[in-house]
């Protein structure tokens, strides 16, 4: 049997009563674009954190490229990349310098840095941006910085945390393609973001979670099937969008009353 | 529209419906975040310091209003007022040089958020100087004023009303008057032409005051003098500078301290309308400083961009790099970059050099021998406090960054390590600076407290690394690097940072005092390398536990570096 890319056993994270991660079991096989779903708050973030080293689980294991993974597997950080929700940008430096910074703490040498940083300022349009200020870059630019970075060492599994929120048409399409370059070649993505339509073009397996608890995880066909097959008078044959399988699986309830309810909005 | 504390219907102005209701908004938010701090030992622990640095403050305030208050009974009880200025002067120089000495300790908020919010501009620069109220030049100016009335008030109590209104107007002038520096210093180093040209200035400056010393006193015999000989030299001294001291007296009498002390000093000779005149110089003067001020805050409110905008060109970049492919070299790099574009760490480093000047005029080398030998490692001592913040709290200037120190396979410790290399070179290199301007004011010290002064360095760097990286660990705040100013901090690390210090400075002293005490000035030397040795063991302890501790700590530390005020 091929080793996952990803695996978790029974990860979860408390704060203190409230438990933000439950019990969540999931893999990601190696060369998977994989989606990561759920709405505000149902633990995404924590997730991605847990399984990059940002935040230690209260309890279950993870396992990266079939190994153990923790804050101290320095060996298995080298194949990681990550877009993490504050970006992890250092405001003070330029783009530049910046990834330059990045190539050589994952263990590039200084050449190959260097080199690796002009293709990326090139291919991310940051080129130009040779004074500015990482601080005084607009959201966007800062979102192609940090994918930038993220990619700078070649990683094996890369984790976006919304990474295309506040992109241009032009450089997100670019990112895209880069992504599926690098699923083609093997890599493994985990990504999470709240644009459903972005995952349906991209990931071929999606995992959703709610209120902490994993509520679905397979191929999109298969919870497509799934959800038809539970919704009276849904037709097999109409095919359901992702969103519509996100919210018959998540429970949209109460929507339309909350909406009455605001009668005040213009 | 329904709900809504609208202008047109209740009224504009500062203290409109609106505003009020903003100010409410604005204190139930700091109560609310002060309450909430509460929840959590660190927050406990930072109610404390914070308690623990306003009676510090309050204390330097009461000593000094103490002071000028003995010092104002005296001139009122004998009508001297013509030295009354003197105690204006002394108020407003504290007042103007606190902010300097506390720069690396002080806590202030921030009230750019403010500015997402419909808020007048009459409303925030309210709120500006009232954040002001809670700064420590604040605290101890406002006592100094309170001295200086109590103690006049005691001796004269028909002077009550009018020196109330003078003292008022003047703590007002001051009030103003830091704040408008702060702000354009701010501004000005903001962008990086202008911090260069300030830069070249400030050392400029530092350096030709440094040459003051030797100028004024080239023609003194440094030889033992007798008090017969002590006043001689007094006499040919006032003789040769009571003409410049009596065209500057006619001078400051226009500038604001003079003319509060001429208005109080007509008040009291019974000259009010003369007295009315120069209080509505006085107030010209706040009026000034008021809207220079004003200009700056107008500009923030705005929404100036003080950011490095460049053409979309291309162009090579000039960047500075240190070479090499490791690790710690690239973290060193980094952290040159970002700490010389970090206002407040620069700041903190630049301004106690300042300050040497100042202690160095206090001794000078016709003092007594023994208070001319502490002169110089108290000078160093001092000008090293600029990098509290360096040491205390080095990873504060990471920001969301730090999250990267935690996702890339390089050891934290690498991180850390890489920034103790560059902060004890820094700490190095302005220590020599601080020698050197020292000797230049002071002369050249004996061979043997040189020697002290090195081997207590050796000592003291690895102390404050040590105790730096635990607190850098343990209580981070954030760094904001564009201002100077407006930094939220950490009054329980601030505190802790001057305790060590406090520590470090007096073990050496104790050292010092006892060897020269026992006449062997040269044994203080072995006992402070062996004092170095095992400070250097505990950083090296320290370092290889800062890993553990980083993993462990992760979560706060991401979560107290990445958050927004």
């Amino acid at each position: 049997m091929e080793q996952a890319a990803i695996q978790t056993h029974g990860l979860t994270r408390r704060f203190g009563a409230l438990t933000a991660v439950d019990d969540v079991t999931m893999s990601v096989a190696p060369g998977q674009f994989f989606g990561f779903l759920g709405p505000n708050g149902a633990g995404k973030s924590t997730t991605i954190k847990m399984l990059t080293g940002l935040m230690e689980p209260s309890a279950g294991k993870i396992e990266i490229l079939g190994q153990p993974f923790g804050a101290g597997s320095l060996e298995l950080k080298r194949q990681i990349g990550v877009v993490p929700e504050g970006m992890a940008l250092l405001g003070r430096l330029t783009a530049r310098e910046y990834l330059r910074f990045v190539g050589r703490m994952y263990g590039l040498d200084s050449e190959t840095a260097s080199r690796r940083t002009e293709d990326l300022l090139e291919f991310m349009q940051l080129a130009g941006e040779h004074k500015k200020m990482v601080t005084d870059f607009s959201h966007g630019m800062q979102k192609k910085l940090a994918m930038a970075a993220a990619v700078i060492h070649g990683p094996k599994v890369l984790f976006l945390d919304e990474p295309f929120e506040g992109v241009d048409a032009i450089a997100a399409g670019m990112m895209k393609a880069m992504l599926l370059r690098m699923i083609g070649r093997g890599a493994t993505i985990f990504l999470t973001t709240h644009v459903l339509e972005i995952v349906e073009r991209l990931c071929s397996h999606v995992a959703i979670i709610s209120q902490g608890r994993l509520v679905a995880n397979g191929s999109i066909e298969e919870l497509r099937t799934g959800v038809a097959s539970r919704l009276p008078g849904t037709e097999m044959e109409q095919r359901l969008t992702l969103e519509e399988i996100f919210l018959a699986i998540v429970g949209a309830g109460g929507q339309e009353e909350m909406t009455q309810e605001l009668s005040w909005l213009a | 529209m329904a709900g809504m504390t609208g202008e047109r219907s209740q009224g504009k102005g500062l203290l409109g419906a609106p505003a009020r209701a903003q100010y409410a908004a604005m204190a139930a938010m700091r109560w609310r975040v002060f309450i909430n701090g509460l929840h959590s030992i660190h927050g406990i622990l930072e109610l404390g310091a914070t308690g623990i640095a306003w009676m510090f403050y309050a204390f330097i305030g009461l000593g000094a209003g103490f002071g000028l208050g003995a010092g104002g009974y005296a001139m009122a009880l004998h009508a001297e007022w013509q030295f009354l200025p003197i105690l204006f002067w002394i108020t407003s120089i504290l007042w103007l040089t606190l902010p300097i000495v506390v720069a690396s300790y002080q806590e202030q908020s921030d009230l750019g958020i403010l500015l997402r919010f419909p808020v007048r501009f009459g409303s925030y620069f309210t709120l500006y100087l009232i954040s002001g109220l809670m700064e420590a030049s604040t605290i101890v100016g406002g006592l100094c004023c309170f001295g200086i009335w109590l103690g006049v008030v005691l001796a004269r109590p028909q002077m009550g009303a009018p020196l109330a209104l003078v003292l008022t107007i003047f703590a007002a002038f001051n009030l103003l008057l830091v704040r408008a520096i702060f702000a354009w210093i701010e501004r000005w180093l903001a962008q990086r032409k202008s911090r260069e040209i300030v830069g070249v200035v400030f050392m400029v400056l530092v350096l030709g005051a440094q040459f003051l010393n030797p100028a004024l006193y080239h023609h003194r015999d440094y030889g033992p003098v007798s008090r017969q000989q002590r006043r001689e030299q007094a006499g040919e001294t006032w003789a040769r500078y009571a003409p410049m001291l009596k065209s500057a007296y006619r001078v400051q009498q226009w500038l604001p301290a003079g003319s509060a002390a001429r208005a109080a000093q007509q008040s009291a000779e019974g000259r009010s309308a003369q007295g009315w005149a120069w209080l509505g110089l006085l107030g010209m003067w706040t009026l000034a400083a008021g809207g220079t001020l004003g200009l700056r805050l107008r500009a923030e409110y705005r929404g100036e961009n003080l950011g490095w905008a460049s053409a979309r060109t291309r162009a090579p970049e000039r960047t500075w790099t240190l070479g090499g492919s490791g690790a710690c070299t690239a973290a060193i790099e980094k952290e040159v970059h970002s700490l010389f574009r970090s206002l407040p760490l620069l700041w903190g480093m630049g301004a106690p050099l300042l300050l040497v000047l100042v202690l160095g005029g206090l001794f000078h080398p016709g003092a007594a021998l023994h208070s001319f030998s502490y002169a110089l490692p108290l000078c160093v001592a001092y000008a090293l406090l600029g990098f509290t913040q360096l040491f205390y709290n080095n990873l504060g200037a990471e920001g969301a960054g730090i999250q990267l120190l935690f996702l890339s396979p390089t050891p934290i410790r690498t991180v850390v390590l890489a920034k103790n290399l560059l902060h004890g070179a820094l700490f190095l290199v302005v220590a020599c600076a601080a020698v050197a301007l020292g000797c230049l004011r002071l002369g050249l010290p004996p061979a043997a407290l040189m020697a002290a002064l090195g081997a207590w360095l050796l000592f003291a760097l690895p102390c404050n690394l040590a105790a730096g990286n635990i607190l850098s660990l343990t209580m981070p705040c954030r760094i904001h690097p564009g201002r100077i100013g407006r930094q939220p901090g950490s009054q329980a690390n601030a505190l802790t940072a001057v305790l060590i210090q406090a520590g470090t400075l007096g073990i050496g002293a104790a050292v010092l005092s006892l060897c020269w005490a026992l006449d062997k000035p040269w044994w203080a030397i072995p006992i402070l390398l062996v004092l170095a040795a095992a400070a250097y063991f505990v950083w090296k302890r320290v370092l290889s536990h800062v890993e553990a501790m980083a993993l462990e700590r992760r979560d706060q530390l991401i979560t107290s570096l990445m958050k927004v005020q």
